[in-house]
């Protein structure tokens, strides 16, 4: 019984873990190409999930019409974002572009419900809400699709990066700005096929998470979920989000099975963080992020 | 560029400045000020309930007002921060508000000493500091309806019924939010748990419990519990809802305290038909039968407008109208009791106490205030999904009112 | 502040540094202060003085918050728990030991420190955005330790009743009176904080922020440096906690979360980084904003909406304008409200006759 409970306990945490990593794959693309640190990652996501789910439910739209409103609407919102926010505090100390971030997370914050209204709203993506029976082992449906999900993009993504044009290109960008200029690489250009990505990744994280647990303004609490998963993998590592989010999804579930019954307190929320800062002792740049070397 | 910013910002000064100062005047009537949620955590609270307030007190002026005096009700929101709710009492106090609402657990325990200072009385239905029910310790602090310890003893009550009145050797699970409101229930339910012999274990879900998987398949699938009750805000009630759908459980065996069933819950949680037989404890009623609530409707068509959009949240809405009928008919007895509309919040705190089994067609509770008992009797009434909508599943009900009171006493 | 010179005639590195550099400077310093300290509370009502109040327990914070993110260029994004931590230790102190406030308020600045140096420690390995994270950490650990310790957190409503403080027999119960005491402490906390940053030290943490490789080769002791960055400005953000404690009767973590810690740093970029005078309008401008929109909201948002619906739109559209207002600054003008102050004053030296 014990060992049974502690192996659907880890199966159920991995998958959860996945579903962190979606999020947070769209935290580290921004990061790595642009240099920017999107504090706003939960609100992306939300804000996401609040236009499929409100032209769903408040407009009558069917699912595959209310998905390509959102997706315009991340791919527009962000090019906007991109072009008139971002681009002008590039340079700027990161303390500027994390708090304009925060702002724009306190903006979505109040837009959203200000359009759509602030109740809680289903997004039904047709996924089954009965237990998923395999032998002995109880796992939700919407986990199962979530990590699928999030495993197929992570793979289209890491394609993508490694082999098509585009994606070298963005290495490039990522790797220094002065010479993928010079390469003839238009920079700019890839910002924003960045953040565009960064729209479509909210979008998909946006639907897995919002069928999980609903629609409203407080699924951008999933955005401080996403800090260790980064921290852990390395901020500017594709591999490391994967492993990161695994191992937080683990390291979640297992706190809450078998640490919460002796400190008597929720423990979920905070031990990956206390788990991030033992890494970060020993390795600073996290798992697998780059070091960065500084010069007078 | 720089000259333009520079005279936009003066500009902007001067404006706020003028602001400030025209607010300073103010008409006579009576005034009420109430502390909202609006954008903050709890706001599929906040955005139902305030409005239901001003629909009632709207009712109230349209028909002539409080024995022939307007209300006013200014509303300010505090994004459920401590800091802001003080800077809004303050603001209240100024204007002369006669009552005031408070909304929030911390807030409260933060604005409590300043009411009994300032003697205006002041409400926090159905959250604060249960001890704080306690009128000879806290004679302006009104909870106004069943604070948690009342409502634990109201779960226990019905649980127990459900189990077929035997609670020996049966396995409870109370799931909470891992804060201080979250925590205020346990030393009722601990006490319980010896009194009727049932096994009590707690699950905590720190704030804001977007995802809590792996503690509801704990007490499915490890702990196997035979009832569970829950205490959860904001998203929680909704996700709570769901997980214990995905992992089989019957949630005919859940029940909810106070805040964790709006219709908003159930629509987040995936619709009726997905939370068929969860339980939730109410202190107002639901539904959209009430007389009250049809007069309101009939206001808004006299006006040429839609009903309130806001009614089909029925949980919620109900709960602001019973705010504003206590808050309303407690200035009544004090009009009453004084002769003349110049009342204080002195006088609003004597008609708090007057209060005598106000009904208002069913809608509320026998509400009915001691010196002691400022929770009007702690009552609570269990509605449970079916079909559509919530119907009720018993009666009000007091459980365990001698244990409640005892502790009040005692603090 | 107001005066204009007509050149700078300054020859020495002293004058240079001078609080006053000319006497009419410390003629409107003594203006300022008998018109908050003389004027305002009589000219004032209650709740106006209750603004103020929260504005100058703002400041306190943010200076602190300024000099490690400012000065010294080490992003914290827990400065809201260090302020938890002065909270309960002044709460404690004072409901346990019946200590008068002008022992628990350096105390309780002082135990904040104390953890403020622990959470530093890892600022000698991480650096830049991880560090950032890493106070992150700090903070919901405090906040998971406060609310899971009753011996600290005073019991299972981890909230604790503050006394009001005593000044010499006299209780300072309503909000006129907390304005002396609170404003006092202010004054403190801004002198402290101008004569640190011109001191040695002060110019440590500048190299520390602007080089740090090179503060070190010319014999800046960085860690020792960092370390005392994150002491001084969690001392300060102790003593913020305690002034909150005061004025809201109860010290309870739950006002000293993450969106705490995420609108101090909002005033300090608002206010202009690396600013002492950036840090008093970051904190007035970011805490008077809320209330100036819905005061600006209650007066004219009628015009446009009807009032049912307004209450909810002046929530939502606080809470847009508020982001908006950040971003937009950030944007047009990084420097912040220090550095628009700045601008105000150059145009004003040559005015009327600028070309």
């Amino acid at each position: 019984m014990e060992w049974q409970f502690l192996f659907e306990l880890s199966v159920n945490g991995l998958l959860t873990g996945m579903m962190y990593a979606l999020i947070a794959v769209g935290f580290v693309l921004i990061y790595k190409s642009t240099d920017a640190i999107n504090f706003a990652q939960g609100e992306f996501v939300m804000i996401a999930a609040i236009v499929v789910a409100g032209m769903a439910t408040n407009y009558g739209f069917p699912l595959i019409a209310a998905i390509a409103v959102g997706l315009v609407f991340m791919i527009v919102f962000n090019l906007a974002l991109e072009r008139f926010v971002l681009r002008p505090m590039i340079g700027r100390p990161i303390v500027a572009i994390i708090m304009a971030t925060i702002g724009l997370a306190l903006v979505l914050q109040g837009a959203g419900p200000l359009v759509f209204g602030a109740g809680t709203k289903p997004l039904d993506i047709g996924v089954p809400d009965e237990p998923l029976i395999i032998g002995p082992l109880f796992m939700t449906p919407i986990d199962v699709v979530g990590a699928a999900i999030s495993i197929a993009f992570l793979a289209v993504f890491g394609w993508f990066f490694m082999k098509s044009r585009k994606g070298v290109a963005m290495r490039a960008v990522a790797d220094s700005h002065m010479t993928s200029i010079a390469m003839g690489i238009n920079v700019e250009r890839y910002f924003a096929l960045a953040w565009i990505l960064a729209g479509v990744v909210a979008l998909l994280g946006g639907l897995v998470w919002g069928s999980a647990i609903g629609v409203d303004t407080q699924m951008a609490a999933l955005g401080l979920k996403v800090f260790p998963v980064v921290i852990l993998g390395g901020l500017d590592s594709i591999i490391g989000v994967v492993i990161g989010g695994l191992i937080i999804g683990l390291v979640e579930a297992l706190a809450a099975g078998y640490v919460d019954p002796f400190v008597g307190g929720g423990t979920k929320d905070f031990t990956p963080y206390v788990l991030m800062i033992l890494v970060l002792m020993f390795r600073p740049y996290g798992m697998f992020g780059k070091p960065i070397i500084e010069r007078i | 560029m720089n000259h333009l910013k520079t005279g936009l910002l003066m500009a902007g000064m001067v404006a706020g400045v003028a602001t400030m100062a025209t607010s300073a005047v103010q008409a006579k009537t009576l005034i009420v000020g109430m502390a909202c949620d609006r954008t903050g955590p709890t706001q599929s609270v906040g955005v139902v309930l305030c409005p239901a307030y001003h629909d009632y007190v709207k009712l109230i002026n349209s028909k002539g007002g409080v024995m022939g005096n307007k209300v006013k009700v200014i509303e300010i929101d505090t994004q459920y921060k401590v800091p802001a709710s003080v800077e809004a009492y303050q603001r209240f106090k100024k204007e002369g508000a006669v009552v005031v609402a408070l909304w929030g657990t911390p807030m409260t325990q933060a604005i409590t000493p300043n009411l009994n200072a300032d003697h205006i009385p002041g409400t926090s239905p159905g959250f604060g500091t249960a001890a704080a029910a306690n009128g000879e310790k806290y004679p302006y602090l009104f909870p106004m309806a069943a604070s948690y310890w009342s409502q634990a003893g109201a779960a226990v009550t019905f649980a127990k019924q459900e189990l077929g009145g035997d609670m020996k050797g049966k396995k409870i699970a109370f799931i909470f939010y891992d804060n201080p409101a979250g925590r205020e229930p346990l030393p009722v339910l601990d006490k319980l748990a010896k009194m009727e012999g049932f096994e009590l274990k707690k699950f905590a879900i720190p704030p804001p419990g977007v995802e809590m998987k792996v503690q509801v398949q704990d007490i499915v699938r490890r702990y196997r519990a035979d009832f569970v009750i829950s205490h959860l805000f904001g998203k929680g009630p909704a996700v709570h809802i769901k997980e214990f759908k995905r992992m089989g459980f019957p949630l005919k065996k859940v029940l909810s305290f106070v805040w964790g069933a709006g219709e908003s819950d159930i629509n987040g949680a995936g619709g009726w038909a997905k939370a068929q037989g969860y339980n939730a404890l109410n202190f107002a009623g639901v539904g959209s039968d009430y007389a009250i609530l049809d007069e309101i409707k009939a206001m808004y068509k006299a006006q040429g407008k839609d009903g309130p959009k806001q009614m089909v949240n029925s949980v919620y809405y109900n709960r602001g109208i019973l705010a504003a009928a206590v808050h309303l008919k407690a200035m009544e007895m004090a009009i009453k009791a004084k002769g003349s509309g110049d009342i204080t919040g002195e006088d609003v705190q004597k008609g708090f106490l007057a209060i005598k089994d106000f009904r208002l067609d069913g809608i509320l509770p026998p509400l009915d205030f001691t010196e002691l008992d400022h929770e009007g009797g702690g009552w609570a009434r269990v509605f449970r999904v079916e079909g559509d909508g919530f119907v009720p599943a018993g009666d009000w009900l007091r459980g365990y009112r001698d244990v409640v009171i005892e502790m009040l006493k005692a603090e | 502040m107001f005066h204009r010179e007509s050149g700078y005639f300054k020859t020495s590195y002293q004058a240079d540094m001078a609080l006053y550099p000319l006497p009419i400077a410390k003629y409107t310093i003594w203006a300022f202060l008998a018109i908050f300290f003389v004027a305002c509370p009589m000219l004032l009502d209650e709740y106006h003085l209750s603004i103020i109040n929260l504005v100058a327990i703002a400041v306190v914070g943010v200076l602190g918050l300024n000099i490690l993110v400012g000065y010294t260029g080490q992003i914290s994004i827990g400065h809201a728990a260090f302020m938890s931590v002065g909270a309960y230790t002044a709460a404690n102190l004072a409901t346990k030991l019946d200590l008068p406030f002008w022992l628990t308020v350096p105390l309780g600045g002082l135990m904040a420190a104390f953890i403020g140096i622990l959470v530093g420690i890892p600022s000698l390995r991480i650096k830049g955005l991880y560090l950032a994270i890493a106070t992150l950490a700090a903070q919901f650990i405090i906040e998971w330790i406060i609310n899971h310790t009753p011996s600290i957190s005073g019991g299972v409503a981890a909230s604790i009743e503050m006394p009001r403080p005593v000044f010499f027999g006299m209780e300072l119960a309503n909000q006129a009176e907390l304005y002396y005491f609170l404003m006092f402490i202010m004054v403190i906390a801004i002198i402290g904080a101008l004569n640190l940053v011109r001191s040695r030290i002060g110019r440590s943490f500048i190299a520390v922020r602007d080089q740090e490789i090179a503060a070190e080769i010319i014999g800046i002791n960085v860690f020792k440096t960092k370390l005392i960055a994150f002491a001084v400005s969690s001392f300060y953000a102790g003593v913020c906690g305690v002034m909150y404690t005061y004025y809201l009767g109860i010290a309870n973590y739950e006002n000293f979360q993450l969106i705490t810690s995420i609108d101090y740093l909002a005033m300090v970029i608002i206010g202009g980084l690396g600013s002492i005078l950036g840090s008093i309008f970051g904190a007035a401008f970011i805490t008077m904003l809320p209330i100036v929109i819905r005061l600006w909201m209650e007066a004219f948002g009628s015009i446009f909406v009807d009032d049912a619906a307004l209450a909810q739109v002046i929530a939502q559209f606080r809470l847009i304008i508020f982001g908006g207002l950040i971003i937009v600054f950030l944007v047009v003008e990084p420097d912040g409200l220090a550095k628009l102050w700045q601008n105000i004053r150059n145009y004003f030296r040559t005015w009327p006759f600028s070309y």
